[in-house]
Order: structure tokens, then C-alpha cells, then sequence
């Protein structure tokens, strides 16, 4: 089964036409044009309006291209966003699996209408309350469109009735539920350590990666950036280095060796290489074998026409 | 009876490797996991099979208690070849189901029919290493009167899963094993878990930590260990022992909340020492647990005295 | 609806009548008259005889008053707790949505008995036990008067003991566990994040106010306490202070501002800000304005003069 590799997901609001012109050069694996909290009230009418256009110009680089729709104005901000190049919505405030079905029952007739192939646009699912959390399993089951899970921590914080300080993180029981759930479910938990993802910041990129390295070693399997300068950094912090590339194919080959040999473990520089040693070694390797070929087709789109 | 309920060290091993069975009677476990699964390479589980029948008593010699760890992929094949006198548990890897629990159940309830052991000896350890499994957590561990304990939630398996590196310091699996306990507790099951205590080295042989996260889970009030290297039996015996100082301690915190017996008051306090019912539940809980270690010791030391005669060899200081 | 401001909840044995007059002096915003925890068995029936009179004296320094009964004892604490000036009823050690509908149904018939409005004694449910706690969930939507969750007394009653880093084992979890449950049901989290040495809600006024602050910032409303001495702490914990209202007033005036230019996200220092962040804000200023309307309503019903006795 091929892996997906959607490691930055980059937000622009679609009212602001130079981040939405600008944002293929981050080199995002994903951009979502933003029709939600990235757009004030008065302009959402008008910003439906520029989906059409602003796909074509976030897919420059290879980017896959999403939407992140308003919930309580779903069917307009849906009937404005399904245009051939779009991969698929970001659905929030998502509580049910009745909201899902909606979201897709609608998806499916404007694919028909649209001449997109039905049932191919995804959904990235966003929870932002503890009712979604609690009920996150019916939730993720509830579609294939859905590729991704995460939470958002911000509207989270509202409906748990709290302020978030940096000490404390009051998300690690939701978090811990999001990676579970999700990954037995087989969609792809996204987020970032606490606390970034509440109070998102403009950081060096030292410590966005040493953050987003985290969130990888959490079960995260992508970061919602909400500013370009995380992109780079988190691509590298979900990406397997050449180092670990070369250190795992030696690990595959002493450990063949050793069953050639007859045995289950060997040692390699102190450590007992095992079956779980190898077993780890294939998901590294898989990994990296498909980031390399996701940054790939990035750099042809680049070099196209 | 004691034996099923002291477990505080025991060794995983692969079964096809002799010198480590001949010589597991030595180690001062409490129970030896013969492993058919991770430790025992694919062309080698038909002869590993064929081995668990001889290796039981083997292992038994010095009074530890014989486990075994199945395959996930071979469950007839290997229970099959393990259920067999002497046999107290059956470790069943990435459980995530309750079928597969109770599949378990009714196979081992047939063998323990056939093979002359008491019906219901055999408990089932049902091993959560999967997100899967965790999701699926209430319903594999109430599946069988077999499964006693519960817990985990972390470790190699787990980690693969998760698609995450071990060993980095902070704390990658609260979720899982916040509800692996709260079901275990639920049950009614012996409890699986330990304090959090960060590690970066991933050594299985450091017996200073052994020891002392040994000590941070009995404290904690937990009771269970096991490991993989011979060096961490003794730290982990030792660990999770009360002290005489301990045993002392709860029998001055008996005495003086049976004080308080016909007066109005449920608690006090004494020195900053707060003495009510809960205190004095801890208490008894100590002097339970150190009569049930002091027994297991006895027991396993007048086991090893016995393999000695039998084998014609001169007691030695230690293991008096 | 705007929920009341509980932060305080001062638990008063009935077996200590003296105690009732010192708590009701206290500014605590709940008073908790027990029959289950502090009080012997022998000493029960005495205690049940004491708590009508005892909620007429709690009352008096503007605190709301509640009982603490026994689910296995319920018929004889709650035709003992059940008089108007009663709030609701905690039940202790809860464990299943029976013992929850047991509860319901007997409080409707007292209700219809005692000239007391139908519906609107609440119920906060104590999980104080394993399966309480793994059966949250279809416990607290067990009722439609369940407005509260806690845990009580747990760290005792399920032998939770401190580890090396000073965390209660498992308790951080079980509130995460508990709130989001509750929250899921539009009810509230009770309790504080408490840490060795802390044990079953006793503990120094320092720890008190720590514990209620750590508790505040994963979302309990307010907790329980032993000891009179706990409850200014607990006031202090769960009111959000002077530096906190001014950073969301800040914040919400760099949001406003952006949004007239038409922008709905703002950096602010390294920050970035939106309606989000503004939606917390909001509620942390409404927060402080309904604590010191708690604070000024209190203040009022202490300085007036005292109910006359029977």
C-alpha cells in the first residue's frame, strides 16, 4: 500500500492573493486555500469567489491544493471549491459522522457534475471539540475519503473552556486519542507539540524542526503550518536523513546475514540488531523511499513547463 | 497459592538457544518466557516448537514459573506444542481483538482436557502492541477468566505502529497505557505498569536502573517485571521486595489506626502523617505482598537446593 | 446558560456540626455537607438528623449548598438532604448509569414531596473508583441533572501513589479522561491538579493554590477541599488574575483592530493570532466578570444580618 506523504500542509487565507501566489515556493507538500478563520466575515462571500484561480496557482509546485470550508456554510463554500486540481477539502468543526456524510454526499454529486473522477477528492478532518474527541472513531471511520485527522487545538480550547499556557499542556489525553484512533483506523494523525499548535508562532527553524521532530515521535504523520517559514523544517523533521537511510540498509544487511547464518540477533556498533531492529529498519526505509519520490515530482513540477 | 502471584523478575529467551535454557534455573527469576515469536528466526519455529515439551521442567528447576510467548501467526501450531504440564501462561503477542482471545481460551481449555492439567491453569497473557489493540483494549481484557494481568502499551512493537523512534526521552505513549490501566483496574486485574522514567540508552542490561525503576513501580504499588538479560533479575527481585524497614512501617501505621477505633474521629494526623482507613489499606497491602515474597523466596531457594542434590553438587553460600 | 461559579467546595463532616458555622463564615462558593466520607457509620443516623438545619446555616454566608451522599445508602441520605436550600447532591463513588437513574427518580418523588422546583436539583457524579472512571461516559448521560464530574477522592480510594517526578500516578490521565467526557456531555470538570504530597484534597495553601491553577489550565472550574484554610487558595486558583485579563484585553484589541483592515489572522510579538485565540480571550474576561459578580454577591448576602433560628 503506498504511503502518503503529506508532511506540511501550508494555510493561506485566499483573500490574500500574494501568500496565495507565493505559496508554492515554500515547497509544501499540500496547500490549503483557507475560506475559514484565515477570512474576516464580510469578505467570505468574495472569497469563494477566488478558489478557482488560486488552485491552479497553489499547485505550481507540486503541491497537492485543499479548501478548508466553514461548517455553517458548507454547501456554498463546497459548490465553490470542487474544480478539477483541487485534491480534496478540509472539513472543521467536524462532531459526527452525519457531518461527514453531508460533506460528502455533496462532494460525490459536484465530482459527478464537475467531471472529477468520483469518490478521488480526500477529506482532512479537523476536531475542535470533546464531543468529536470522544466520538473520534465513528468520526474517521465514517468516509475513505478520509486521509488525515487533527485536531484544532484553538477552537478546542473554547469548547473545553480553558486558556492554554505553555506549561501545562491540557491536550495529551485528546492527542494521545487522535494518534490511536486515527492510526487504527488507518488515517494519518497531523499535529504539532504542544504548544504550538494553540498558540502557533514564527520561530528559527532549528526549533520548528526539533518541535515537528517531536510531533513525528507522538505518531504524527504531517503539521498544519500556518506561516511558510515551518515548511521547510518540518519536511526535513518528517523525513528520514541520509544518515538513517544508510544506517538502516546496513541494519537489513547484517541482520540477513545473521539469518543466512542461523541466527535471530546480532550486534552492530553496541546495540543487538533483532527482528524488531529490522522490522523498524523497513518502515524507515519505506519512508524514505517515498518522500524521495513525493520530492521528486515536486522538483518536476518545478522544472516543467 | 503464591507462585502465580509473584512475578517480579523473569527472562525472556529464545528456546532454540540451549545454553540459555539449561541454564535459566540459575538466574533467581521468578518466571522464564520461552519465546517462539521475535527472539527465534522464521526458518527455526518447526524445531523451536519441538523443544518447549523438554524445556519446561527444565526452566522449572530453580522454581521460576514457565511461560511462553506464542506467535501471533501460529496460534494452533504452537499451542499445540506448548500446552503441557507445568505450563502456567501463555504470552499471546499484538492482541487486538477479543475473538482472538477467545479462541485462545477454547483451544487451551481442549489441550488441558486432553494433556491430564486442571482446567483454568493456564492464564493467557494478552500482549497490547498496537493501536489497534489499544482501541480494542476492554474487549480483549474481559474475553477470558484466563487473562489475570493487563497493562503495557509501549515498547517495540507499539512503536512500529505508531510509526515513531523509541528511546527519546519524554513520555510517546500516556494514551495507551493511561488506558490499558484503567481498564486492567476496572477488571480487577493485576496492573501492568510502572512510573514513567525517561531513556535514552535503550540498554536492557543496567542493573542501577533496573533497580531502580523496580523500586519506582513497587512504590507506586505495582508488583510485576521481567527483562530480557540476566543482569536485571537480581536488581528487579530486590526492586520490588519491601525492606524490613518497610514491613516496619506498616505495622506502626496498623497500630496506630486501630486507635482510632471507638472514637469519632476516621483519620489523624501524626508527625504530618496523615493515618485513615486508605493509609492503613496501603499498609496491609505491604505486609500481604512481603509474606508473599518471603514465601516465593523460600520456595524457589528450597528448589534450588533440591536441582543441587539431585545433581550431586555442593550447596553454595549464595543460594542458601 | 451561563453556569454558576463554583470554585470552592468546602466538604463539612455532619458529624461535626460545629464545623457547619466556621464554613459558613468561610467565602466558599459551595458548601458540601457530608454523610459518606468523614463520618462513621455509627455516627450516621445523627448526622442525617443535623443536615436540614445545616443547610439553613451555609447558606447564610452566600455559599450554594450541596450534600454528599452514599449511592448504597441513598434512600436514608436523600429523604436527609433533600430540603429547599439545597443546590444538589454529590454521590460518591459512582459506578454505573443504574446507580445514576436510582438517583434521578428518587430526587423527582423528593422534589414533588418537598415543594422544591422538578428538575432542578443537580447532581455532580464522584468517579472515584476504576470502573467509575472507564464508565464516565454512559454515567454522566445517565441524567440530564449529571452538570458536574469529578474524581473525588480517587488517588485514595484506587491506591494512585506518587511517583519520582511528584505526579499522583495516573491522575494526570484520569482528569484529562474526565473533563473531556464531561465536556463531550456539557457538563464541568471538578477538581484541581493536585501533587505529592497532596493526598485526597488536603493539602497547605500554597500547594492548594497550585493545584487549582494547573487544575484551571486543563479545565476544572473548581475543586473541592478539606480544610477551610484551602478555600481562598482555591478562590485565587480559579479566578483568572489581573496580568491574564490584560493579556487577553490585548489581544483582543490587535484582533479587532486587523479585522477592520479586513485581516482575520495578526502577529502579535511572534504570536500568530486569530478568532480563535480571540474566542478563549473572550471568555477568559467574561470568566473574570462572572467571579466578581460571585465575589460582590457573596460579600452581600455575609453582611446581612443573621437568619433567625428556630
Amino acid at each position: 500500500m503506498a504511503i502518503l506523504v503529506r508532511r506540511s500542509n501550508l494555510f493561506v487565507p485566499i483573500t490574500d492573493s500574494e501568500r496565495v501566489k507565493r505559496a508554492w515556493q515554500s515547497d509544501a507538500d499540500a496547500v490549503t486555500l483557507d475560506l475559514e478563520d484565515g477570512v474576516v466575515e464580510p469578505r467570505k462571500a468574495e472569497a469563494r469567489g477566488l478558489v478557482r484561480e488560486g488552485i491552479a496557482m497553489a499547485a505550481r509546485g507540486g503541491a497537492e491544493v485543499f479548501v478548508r470550508v466553514n461548517a455553517p456554510l458548507l454547501h456554498a463554500d463546497l459548490d465553490a471549491s470542487v474544480w478539477p486540481g483541487l485534491r480534496g477539502i478540509v472539513l472543521p468543526r467536524v462532531e459526527s459522522a452525519a457531518d461527514v456524510t453531508e460533506a460528502t454526499n455533496q462532494m460525490t454529486a459536484l465530482e459527478r457534475l464537475r467531471g472529477l473522477g468520483v469518490g478521488t477528492l480526500e477529506l482532512i478532518v479537523l476536531l475542535e471539540s470533546a464531543r468529536a474527541v470522544w466520538d473520534i472513531r465513528s468520526i474517521v471511520t465514517a468516509s475513505p475519503r478520509i486521509t488525515q485527522v487533527g485536531l484544532d487545538e484553538s477552537d478546542l480550547a473554547g469548547d473545553l473552556g480553558i486558556t492554554p499556557v505553555p506549561e501545562h499542556d491540557p491536550y495529551v489525553y485528546a492527542r494521545g486519542r487522535l494518534v490511536v484512533e486515527a492510526t487504527s483506523a488507518r488515517v494519518q494523525p497531523i499535529g504539532i507539540t504542544y504548544p504550538l499548535g494553540v498558540h502557533p508562532r514564527r520561530l528559527p527553524p532549528a526549533d520548528i524542526h526539533r518541535v515537528a521532530t517531536d510531533a513525528r515521535n507522538l505518531g504524527m504523520k504531517g503539521v498544519v503550518c500556518p506561516d511558510p517559514s515551518w515548511v521547510a523544517p518540518v519536511n526535513d523533521a518528517f523525513t528520514p536523513s541520509a544518515d538513517l537511510v544508510a544506517h538502516n540498509k546496513r541494519v537489513r544487511e547484517v541482520f540477513a546475514g545473521a539469518l543466512a547464518a542461523g541466527t535471530a540477533a546480532v550486534p552492530l556498533n553496541g546495540r543487538m540488531i533483532d527482528v524488531p531492529v529490522d522490522e523498524w529498519a523497513k518502515v524507515v526505509l519505506a519512508m524514505a523511499e517515498a518522500c524521495e519520490a513525493r520530492d521528486a515530482q515536486k522538483r518536476a513540477a518545478r522544472a516543467g513547463p | 497459592m503464591a507462585a502465580h502471584q509473584v512475578r517480579r523478575s523473569g527472562l525472556t529467551m529464545p528456546v532454540v538457544t540451549r545454553r540459555f535454557v539449561e541454564h535459566a534455573w540459575r538466574r533467581g527469576c521468578d518466571f522464564i518466557n520461552l519465546d517462539l515469536e521475535d527472539s527465534v528466526p522464521q526458518h527455526l519455529k518447526a524445531n523451536a516448537r519441538s523443544l518447549i515439551k523438554a524445556a519446561i521442567p527444565i526452566v522449572r528447576k530453580g522454581g521460576a514459573e514457565a511461560f511462553t510467548r506464542i506467535n501471533h501467526d501460529y496460534v494452533h501450531a504452537d499451542l499445540e506444542a506448548i500446552v503441557w504440564p507445568g505450563l502456567s501462561k501463555v504470552n499471546y503477542p499484538k492482541a487486538e481483538s477479543a475473538d482472538e482471545i477467545r479462541l485462545l481460551d477454547a483451544v487451551i481449555t481442549r489441550l488441558e482436557r486432553e494433556r491430564g492439567i486442571r482446567p483454568g491453569t493456564i492464564e493467557i497473557g494478552a500482549n497490547i502492541e498496537t493501536a489497534s489493540g489499544v482501541a480494542a483494549a476492554y474487549d480483549i481484557a474481559s474475553a477470558s477468566p484466563r487473562v489475570r494481568e493487563f497493562g503495557g502499551g509501549s515498547g517495540y512493537d507499539m512503536s512500529r505502529d505508531l510509526g515513531v523512534e523509541m528511546f527519546v526521552g519524554f513520555e510517546q505513549f500516556a494514551y495507551g497505557k493511561g488506558e490499558l490501566e484503567l481498564v486492567a483496574r476496572a477488571l480487577g486485574l493485576q496492573v501492568r505498569a510502572a512510573p514513567f522514567v525517561a531513556n535514552t540508552t535503550g540498554s536492557v542490561s543496567d542493573a542501577d536502573r533496573a533497580f531502580r525503576e523496580a523500586q519506582a513501580a513497587r512504590t507506586c504499588g505495582f508488583r510485576l517485571g521481567g527483562g530480557l538479560n540476566p543482569a536485571v533479575v537480581e536488581p528487579q527481585n530486590r526492586g520490588f521486595t519491601p525492606t524490613a524497614g518497610d514491613v516496619e512501617d506498616a505495622q506502626w501505621v496498623l497500630e496506630r489506626y486501630r486507635e482510632l477505633t471507638g472514637t469519632p474521629d476516621t483519620w489523624k494526623v501524626i508527625d504530618g502523617r496523615v493515618i485513615d482507613r486508605y493509609e492503613a489499606a496501603r499498609a496491609r497491602d505491604t505486609l500481604e505482598w512481603a509474606a508473599l515474597c518471603a514465601e516465593r523466596d523460600r520456595e524457589k531457594a528450597e528448589a534450588v537446593l533440591r536441582t543441587r542434590a539431585a545433581m550431586a553438587e555442593p550447596a553454595s553460600p549464595a543460594s542458601a | 446558560m451561563s453556569a454558576r461559579i463554583r470554585r470552592s467546595w468546602l466538604v463539612v463532616p455532619m458529624s461535626k456540626p460545629e464545623e457547619i458555622a466556621r464554613a459558613s463564615r468561610s467565602t466558599a462558593d459551595v458548601i458540601v455537607l457530608d454523610l459518606v466520607e468523614f463520618v462513621a457509620e455509627e455516627d450516621k443516623p445523627a448526622a442525617r438528623e443535623r443536615v436540614e438545619a445545616a443547610i439553613r446555616t451555609a447558606q447564610a454566608g452566600g455559599a450554594e449548598v450541596f450534600a454528599q451522599v452514599d449511592p448504597e445508602l441513598l434512600v436514608a441520605d436523600l429523604h436527609a438532604c433533600v430540603w429547599p436550600g439545597l443546590t444538589g447532591v454529590i454521590v460518591s463513588r459512582l459506578e454505573s448509569a443504574q446507580q445514576v437513574a436510582d438517583v434521578d427518580g428518587l430526587l423527582a418523588e423528593l422534589e414533588a414531596k418537598r415543594g422544591i422546583l422538578p428538575g432542578t436539583l443537580e447532581i455532580v457524579a464522584a468517579l472515584e473508583t476504576a470502573r467509575g472512571n472507564h464508565d464516565a461516559y454512559d454515567i454522566a448521560r445517565a441524567s440530564p441533572r449529571i452538570r458536574a464530574l469529578t474524581l473525588g477522592r480517587a488517588d485514595l480510594i484506587m491506591d494512585l501513589r506518587a511517583e519520582p517526578s511528584g505526579e499522583i500516578h495516573l491522575m494526570p490521565y484520569l482528569m484529562q479522561r474526565l473533563i473531556a467526557v464531561a465536556r463531550a456531555l456539557g457538563a464541568t470538570g471538578i477538581g484541581a491538579w493536585w501533587q505529592a504530597p497532596a493526598r485526597g484534597l488536603l493539602a497547605g495553601p500554597d500547594d492548594t493554590y497550585q493545584a487549582a491553577r494547573r487544575g484551571r489550565a486543563i479545565g476544572f472550574t473548581g475543586s473541592p477541599c478539606i480544610d477551610v484554610r484551602q478555600v481562598e487558595p482555591l478562590n485565587r486558583g480559579f479566578t483568572p488574575d489581573v496580568a491574564e485579563a490584560a493579556a487577553a484585553q490585548e489581544l483582543m484589541t490587535a484582533y479587532r483592530a486587523a479585522v477592520a483592515r479586513g485581516v482575520a489572522v495578526v502577529a502579535l510579538g511572534d504570536r500568530l493570532v486569530d478568532r480563535g485565540s480571540v474566542t478563549q480571550a473572550q471568555a477568559l474576561l467574561d470568566r473574570a466578570a462572572a467571579c466578581a459578580a460571585r465575589d460582590r454577591e457573596k460579600a452581600e448576602i455575609a453582611a446581612r444580618p443573621p437568619l433567625a433560628r428556630p
